[in-house]
């Protein structure tokens, strides 16, 4: 198939339209730091630190921290996800499950996870435990809120449909109820991703001896700011692509969706 | 009229209520009815009557004291000799149409040969073909409703209980569909249970007619309904023989609307 050169030039604009606001924030940062409006010492200038990050990225640092952060981050996030669906599943289909646990997820809801780092530092020591303890446990209540509600709102009329077609109670879950939640469940999921880096990130600050997070403070103690700055810059550009993989995927799996088609469709010229 | 020689269906003594906010509520009082093989039955009645309550309870969707009785056995939940349609569709928006007719058949872990082959033949029924692979949202109410009404037959259940099919349809949908249930029935004379408000339609389709009251929902007269269906719908509508009969039938279910306070039967 050709592509048309205006198909190009119009790719080629939105583009650039997308990219204005970076390059915009790039500006302003260069223009307060030449002005002398902030301390050039604790803000960097953006060449220094894209001097920094060439500089990181080329000796390996940052490749062996990302992978020990994306590690914890992606081993809590998954089995807090299988956890927090499972207890979302059980808390719409038995009442009584739902009494035992209402309680312990309305008290842990808006508890800020990071402030348990410590406590996890304590019974899981330094390293990769208690970074993945605090991932699974911020991970863990969007996906139970999400789930529970999903399945609960699942239409009476699709449940019987299902029954009707002999579907067992067993089947149930996994042909109806978990795929009509499935749009909630990537809404918590894409909540819980956020979370995740949050998480692994701060416990690293605090209790582990490498990751990004560890890098981030260590050139933060040391004040080398364009390292610190680098290394953050490095975070946001992963974190980014993390969350667009997922809006991606959401995409394909839920296209019988109608607010999927629509996003969809609203991002069609 | 048919003979209820051995009822497919029979309803015993049904009663169901329902707990609210101002304590419980009593949708169905000790309701009776049976139904022959073959037969079509309508139930029509003023709006919050219970009629779609009962169909439910026949579904085994919902539990109630007293006995729905299948074949001679007591019913204990839903099940596949049931086939049901609701007014909303209730399609699986995640299943793509040929996906979705072949539900049941997955459930029943039917050879692919065969699913395929059913599906071909429902998708040629329901004059689908071509869409095999849209999903609901891509449809318009009254293909949804064909797909549900093929997702329904593909299990080929003995009895198919409607719960007003066609409710949510504009008025020349729901004729043709009217026509394609007709005929889908004088094929394959399965035992029909239909709930509408719609009394032209409820005549048109059913050899009989159950009035209910209104709540606490009895069935308090019934109406046989002996018309050639062989007749062009024009012809069958414009007849004396159709008009008497809708008339009576009218003045019966406003009658128990009055009597519940409410207006809101069609008189269409």
């Amino acid at each position: 198939m050709l592509i048309r050169p205006e198909a190009v030039s119009a790719g080629a604009a939105r583009l650039i339209g997308r990219m204005s606001p970076l390059v915009l924030f790039i500006a302003l940062w260069y223009g307060a730091c030449s002005s002398g409006l902030v301390n050039s010492e604790f803000l960097p200038t953006p060449t220094k630190v894209a001097a920094a990050l060439a500089d990181l990225v080329s000796g390996g640092e940052i490749a062996r921290n990302l992978f020990v952060t994306l590690f914890r981050a992606a081993v809590g996030l998954a089995l807090g996800s299988i956890c927090g669906i499972w207890i979302g599943l059980m808390m719409a289909r038995s009442e009584r499950f739902k009494a035992y646990v209402t309680p312990i997820v309305g008290g842990t809801y808006s508890l800020p996870k990071s402030a348990l780092i410590p406590l996890f530092a304590l019974w899981f020591g330094i390293g990769n435990v208690t970074a993945i303890a605090a991932v699974f446990l911020a991970c863990l209540l969007p996906m139970i809120v999400n789930t529970y509600h999903g399945v609960v709102t699942t239409p009476k009329v699709l449940v019987w449909s299902a029954q009707a077609l002999g579907t067992t109670d067993r089947e149930l879950p996994s042909q109806v109820l978990l795929r009509s939640a499935m749009p909630d469940i990537f809404t918590g999921l894409r909540i819980a991703l956020g979370f995740s880096f949050v998480l692994a990130i701060s416990t690293e600050m605090i209790a582990s001896t490498s990751g990004i997070g560890k890098l981030i403070f260590l050139y933060g103690e040391n004040g080398t700011y364009d390292y610190m700055f680098a290394a953050i810059a490095c975070i946001v550009a992963v974190a980014f692509v993390a969350d667009r993989v997922t809006l991606l995927g959401m995409h394909r799996l839920l296209r019988w969706h109608e607010s999927a088609a629509a996003d969809y469709e609203r991002r069609r010229p | 009229m048919l003979n209820i020689v051995r009822p497919k269906i029979e309803i015993r003594r049904v009663s169901k209520a329902y707990a609210s906010d101002h304590g419980p509520v009593l949708a169905l009082r000790d309701t009776d009815l049976a139904v022959g093989e073959g037969e079509f039955v309508s139930i029509v009645g003023p709006s919050g009557c219970g009629k779609s309550t009962l169909l439910y309870i026949v579904g085994g969707f919902l539990d109630a004291d007293g006995d729905v009785i299948i074949d001679e056995k007591a019913i204990m939940g839903p099940g596949t000799d049931r086939g049901i349609v609701f007014q909303e569709y209730a399609l699986f928006p995640w299943l793509t149409v040929e996906d979705n007719i072949g539900y049941g058949l997955d459930r029943q872990h039917v050879s692919a040969t065969d699913r395929k082959k059913i599906i071909d033949r429902l998708i040629g029924v329901i004059g689908l073909t071509g869409f095999e692979k849209r999903y609901p949202r891509e449809l318009s109410g009254g293909m949804k409703q064909r797909v549900a009404i093929a997702r329904t037959l593909a299990c080929d259940p003995a009895i198919l209980l409607l719960d007003e099919p066609f409710g949510a349809l504009d008025a020349q949908t729901r004729e043709i569909m009217q026509d394609e249930l007709l005929r889908i029935w004088l094929e394959t004379q399965k035992t029909v249970l239909l709930v509408t408000h719609d009394v032209t339609e409820a005549v048109y389709l059913s050899n009989r007619i159950c009035i209910m009251s209104a709540r606490p929902g009895q069935i308090i007269e019934q109406f046989t309904v002996d018309l050639d269906r062989t007749r062009p719908r024009e012809e069958l509508v414009l007849s004396p023989d159709f008009n008497t009969i809708r008339n009576k039938v009218w003045l019966s279910v406003r009658r128990q609307a009055l009597a519940a306070g409410q207006q809101n039967v069609d008189p269409s």
